[in-house]
């Protein structure tokens, strides 16, 4: 199986691949097909009884099972992204649903939850709503500079926008329950629990399914250490009931991230405590460095290889932290973003034999079926990808392999995803690290420029992208973003990259002008050719790296360009969008940000360096 | 270097035969176009020279600047702008997430106007660093042919520079034409109006293109008073009509005025400002008139006529594919061609100038789904066909998918202004035709989009493409159900 992961896994602490050692994949059976002679008669049937509930359907079934009446073809427990998605289009193709998922609340728990999941209500779209807020100060700052004023400063009312976020998700919870209603899927309140391979009990009360789907996610996961009663999780951030004034947040991950860039640009102090050297494991090494630069210049406290010990409360009321390092007083929130767990307890599933991971992760096949052959599994309950998108599609193939005749497979190949850190991150494929591993010979094109806006602003935000290509098939095997509108910008080149495009075809492309985005079209020169063979052309970044020594350098190149005109038509070629200087004599300076390799590609052209400026920052 | 002073008249006639020349290549014009087509001349091998006029953020015959209109008078600035006028809308959007601002905000049209211009002078001189880094040598003046291998430049003091040249390029690129109405004179061109002194109250804009929509976008988001008449019905001819709609109607949304089918007929001048007259009699006192009603080649002191380089009717440079004019040592690029009149089409036409001339390759510039973006606010992008191209151009059914959503920021901001994608698709290859989008971001999401378009990218490769969540872009590789179906049966067939 060729499936591996493109896309590194944002919130699980481990890596993984398709290809784990799965239960021998059983054929979608017979009785499929058998269902599918029956659906222009069951089509009818389902337009005289669609609304009416609990219709007994006397379908014949000539595989192994006996026959034998269900209160609905498809039960699932959890209307999130998966559970909703999966539900709808089972129905559209004729299928009798039901769907259980637990009361609306904000918070997370074993007994609230609310249509519509992870994602609308405690996931992508609160965070993104206060991404949209937090942002506005970097456009305070950055209007400024295009001749806006503010008399005062602007100030930012906590409780406005936590009353229209909770008004905007009442609004989608019931536009969820309305699309359910829509689609004639039967909406249960109350706890799933499989009683049997073919029954479930909300609360007491048993209904029978052909089919039964565990739609149920994650949630929040906070490890136990002294005090960690007094730790927040990403449900409880969301939804505070005042502005937090120093918080803060223990992990590296996209949530992290996410969180720190929120919180700062709401105006509270922000230290992001991260167990590593860098952020976001499983990104490539050049985002990492450049994300945790850039957040760091917008004012938000990195503490590396920092590990959080125990949490203590004052008379105050104010938190402090001890880690292995030390420990920092002052806290008004403690947020914990140290990944999330399967919500898999007290679903009945050991007793049923449904066979879980260590995680506590549901294990699937490749068409999202559990051990038991009437039990099915798709989202974060799985924890394959875990993303809404990814989730959707699991749930649209689920409901294709059931109640379509049309046994089908998500593809986990070239899953773009994003981060909506402040600048953000957008990316598709491979990173350089899993490129290299994976195909040896890649080219890898750099970008990082100061944008038309950051000229006129004066902030120090920058943009960096990213392009590996496959030296021997010119495939366009990864491309890495972060700056402004990474994330819209990535989402049509994943199509492109999913296509299975070439360099040569991104090259063909026309820019469109003046953009950020025309940059992935404009990349004529690699930054590195890495070669497995001695004819080695550069360094891998591995190799790069350790030259360099682990630092973590920001170095400031000052170099003649009047010294060689071809190593300077070359240089220019290669860095022009770089300069963020160039004198009059033909001094330039580039802010090299974290590309020692550059560094030493650089130095291997002869290229005559006058002077060398570097710091560490960290 | 040979370089000969020249007194009047006394002109060196070069025999094209002899293998000698001053340059290789002499390009007239320093803009996009010809600053790309020289580097990368240069970059193969050839001793190259180009010309330009002096710098100014105005043009006119004398004055231009290397960079040309993209960096000085276009692109850069215009978009420069666009980024201050959008913070108007920002601002607004921020109350409701709960930002307190004063009620009324001052904006400083001033410092925008000084910093754009910092910003395109410190441009000015990286092209120029880009060009002698390359080894271009460059001469400022104004350029004129005298023979299919020789050229003039007039330098500042008067004084007349000639070479000789082995290929010559023309890429004067164009400049903006006003209507012949009656007091004319008193409005201006884009290039004055990115570099007005006041932030006019009234704007009164002329023309229903590209540029008309950006600048009623940028006055509008400063504050200003805009009243936009154009011929049509609806702005941006040749986009696809349900994007202009969608156009037009945000346009109006946000506060500017809009006259369809209306044209002026006469400007006045007065105490209170120019009086402006419509022919349907309306009048209206603006403190500034643009007229955005297209541009015209800069071709008439070339000297073409006298070489036999051949013009059409509009001014602009015939050429072949390969960007050559009739004259064999003499091509053209960029908008003096006027071809596709876009930055990156005048780069691509220079690049593929410089293969084809000196890097030994043959080298067509491909026209086929060329992106592009319309910066009003919010902004229009478009690659490939639109609906009704596709239908005139379709063998097979057409199918139409379009999204009509409200950003996810609207839903708190409270503004009321939807997002508007659209795909079109062949029924019967799959192939998606055309892509074009209208809603913040749109330019941005485009390119990528772009690629997969021009590699002949199907609906179902789009389908198969995970969406990143939340996004505005996720909703072009989630568009399950078909809009609208056109079948080819419904036109009038001709041989029935």
């Amino acid at each position: 199986m060729a499936t591996t992961f493109t896309a590194p896994k944002l919130s699980s602490p481990t890596f993984q691949t398709l290809c784990r050692n799965l239960p021998v994949f059983t054929p979608v059976p017979n009785t499929l097909s058998s269902f599918s002679r029956h659906r222009h008669h069951y089509r009818l049937q389902l337009q005289q009884q669609r609304r009416s509930l609990f219709v007994v359907r006397a379908e014949s079934e000539n595989g192994s099972e006996p026959l034998r009446h269900y209160d609905f073809d498809l039960f699932t427990i959890g209307a999130g992204s998966g559970g909703v998605r999966a539900s709808r289009f089972a129905a559209n193709f004729g299928a009798s649903v039901a769907v259980c998922e637990l009361p609306f609340s904000t918070i997370s728990s074993e007994t609230t939850g609310g249509v519509g999941g992870t994602c609308v209500l405690r996931g992508c779209v609160p965070k993104k709503l206060m991404v949209y807020a937090s942002r506005y100060s970097h456009e305070f700052d950055e209007s400024n500079g295009f001749g806006w004023k503010y008399d005062t400063e602007p100030k930012h009312d906590w409780s406005t926008l936590m009353a229209n976020k909770n008004a905007e998700l009442h609004r989608l919870t019931g536009i969820y329950k309305n699309i359910l209603g829509n689609a004639g899927v039967t909406l249960i309140e109350g706890r799933g629990k499989i009683v049997d391979p073919h029954t479930v009990d909300v609360d007491g009360k048993l209904y029978t399914a052909r089919h039964i789907l565990i739609s149920v996610g994650g949630r929040p996961f906070i490890p136990d250490i002294p005090g960690s009663e007094y730790a927040i999780d990403s449900d409880a951030a969301l939804d505070l009931p005042s502005k937090p004034e120093k918080v803060a947040i223990v992990g590296g991950g996209y949530i992290a991230l996410e969180f720190a860039g929120i919180f700062k640009g709401l105006q509270s102090e922000v230290h992001v405590f991260i167990r590593q050297k860098k952020v976001l494991r499983g990104f490539d090494e050049e985002i990492r460095d450049f994300v945790g630069e850039q957040m760091s210049l917008r004012g938000i406290k990195f503490h590396i290889e920092e590990s959080p010990q125990a949490i203590v409360k004052s008379a105050d009321g104010s938190l402090s932290l001890k880690t292995n390092k030390g420990t920092i007083e002052g806290f008004s929130h403690i947020m914990f973003a140290t990944g999330r767990r399967p919500n898999t307890k007290n679903l009945g599933l050991e007793s049923v034999g449904v066979k879980m991971n260590k995680n506590g992760a549901i294990e699937v096949d490749e068409y999202s079926r559990t051990t038991v052959p009437s039990i099915w599994a798709v989202g974060d309950v799985t924890d394959r990808i875990n993303l809404t998108p990814v989730a959707l599609m699991e749930g649209g193939a689920l409901a294709k392999t059931l109640f379509q005749n049309e046994p089908t497979k998500p593809d986990y190949r070239a899953v773009p995803s994003a981060v909506f850190s402040q600048p953000p991150i957008g990316q598709v494929g491979l990173t350089e690290e899993q490129a290299i591993k994976e195909y040896g010979d890649i080219d890898v094109y750099t970008a990082n420029f100061r944008p038309l806006k950051a000229t006129l602003s004066g902030l120090p935000d920058r943009v960096f992208m990213k392009l590996i290509v496959c030296a021997k098939t010119n495939k366009v095997l990864g491309l890495h973003m972060c700056g402004d509108d990474s994330a819209e910008i990535t989402q049509g080149f994943a199509v492109a990259i999913k296509a299975g495009l070439t360099k040569a075809d991104f090259d063909a492309t026309v820019g469109i002008h003046p953009t950020s985005a025309e940059e992935f079209v404009t990349m004529r020169t690699p930054a590195r050719k890495i070669r497995q063979g001695p004819e080695s052309e550069g360094k891998t970044g591995q190799e790069a790296k350790a030259a360099a020594g682990e630092f973590h350098l920001r170095l400031m190149l000052i170099v003649n360009l009047q010294y060689d005109a071809k190593v300077a038509g070359w240089w220019k070629e290669s860095f022009q969008d770089s300069f963020s200087f160039i004198s009059e004599s033909g001094l330039c300076a580039m802010p090299c940000h974290a590309s020692c390799s550059n560094f030493l590609h650089m130095s291997s052209k002869k290229v005559k360096i006058i002077w060398i400026i570097f710091s560490c920052i960290l | 270097m040979a370089r000969k002073m020249l007194v009047d008249e006394e002109l060196t006639q070069t025999n094209p035969e002899e293998a000698h020349f001053d340059f290789d290549l002499f390009v007239i014009g320093a803009g996009s176009g010809g600053v790309r087509a020289a580097r990368f001349s240069a970059n193969f091998g050839a001793k190259v020279g180009i010309c330009e006029l002096p710098f100014h953020p105005i043009s006119s015959e004398v004055i231009g600047g290397v960079g040309g209109t993209c960096v000085i008078r276009g692109c850069v600035p215009k978009k420069i702008l666009v980024y201050g006028a959008a913070f108007g809308g920002e601002l607004e959007d921020a109350r409701n997430y709960g930002w307190e601002l004063n009620e009324k905000l001052n904006f400083n049209w001033k410092k925008l106007l000084h910093k754009k211009t910092d910003e395109i002078i410190r441009l000015n001189g990286i092209y120029k660093r880009l060009l002698s880094n390359a080894g271009v040598k460059l001469f400022e003046g104004e350029g004129k042919i005298v023979g299919p291998n020789e050229v003039e430049v007039t330098q500042l003091d008067g004084t007349k520079l000639s070479y000789s040249a082995k290929h010559i390029l023309i890429a004067t690129g164009s400049r903006a034409h006003r209507p012949a109405i009656p007091g004319q004179e008193l409005g201006i061109t884009s290039d004055e109006a990115l570099s007005l002194e006041d932030l006019p109250k009234r704007a009164v804009i002329f023309g229903g293109g590209y540029i008309a929509v950006e600048f009623a976008s940028i006055w509008r988001g400063l504050g200003s008073e805009v009243d936009l008449f154009f011929r049509r019905e609806l702005p941006l001819r040749g986009f696809d009509d349900e994007m202009r709609a969608v156009v037009a109607r945000n346009l109006e949304a946000r506060g500017i005025n809009l006259h369809p089918q209306t044209n002026l007929t006469e400007l006045i001048k007065t105490d209170n400002g120019i009086k402006v007259i419509t022919d349907h009699g309306e009048e209206l006192l603006a403190d500034v008139v643009l007229f955005a009603t297209g541009r015209l080649p800069n071709s008439k002191r070339l000297n073409l006529e006298a070489v036999g380089v051949e013009l059409d009717k509009t001014g602009a440079v015939k050429v072949d594919e390969y960007s050559r004019t009739n004259i064999p040592s003499i091509w053209a690029v960029g908008d003096v061609t006027n071809r596709m009149n876009l930055t990156p089409v005048a780069l691509m036409e220079g690049t593929c100038f410089a293969k084809t001339v000196f890097g030994g390759e043959s080298c067509k510039p491909d026209y086929s789904h060329i992106p592009c973006a319309v910066f009003s606010i919010p902004p229009l992008s478009v690659v490939g066909l639109s609906e009704e191209q596709a239908i005139e151009q379709a063998y097979s059914d057409v199918l139409v998918f379009t999204s009509n959503f409200n950003p996810m920021k609207n839903t708190i901001s409270g503004r009321q202004e939807k997002t508007v994608l659209k795909l079109v698709v062949d029924a019967e290859t799959d192939k998606v035709l055309g892509a074009s989008m209208c809603g913040p971001d749109a330019p941005e999401i485009m390119q990528g989009i772009a690629v997969a378009l021009k590699c002949g990218a199907t609906k179902a490769q789009f389908d198969s493409t995970v969406g990143i969540h939340p996004s505005a872009a996720e909703e072009f590789v989630t568009m399950r159900s078909v809009s609208r179906r056109i079948t080819v049966s419904g036109k009038p067939k001709e041989n029935l």
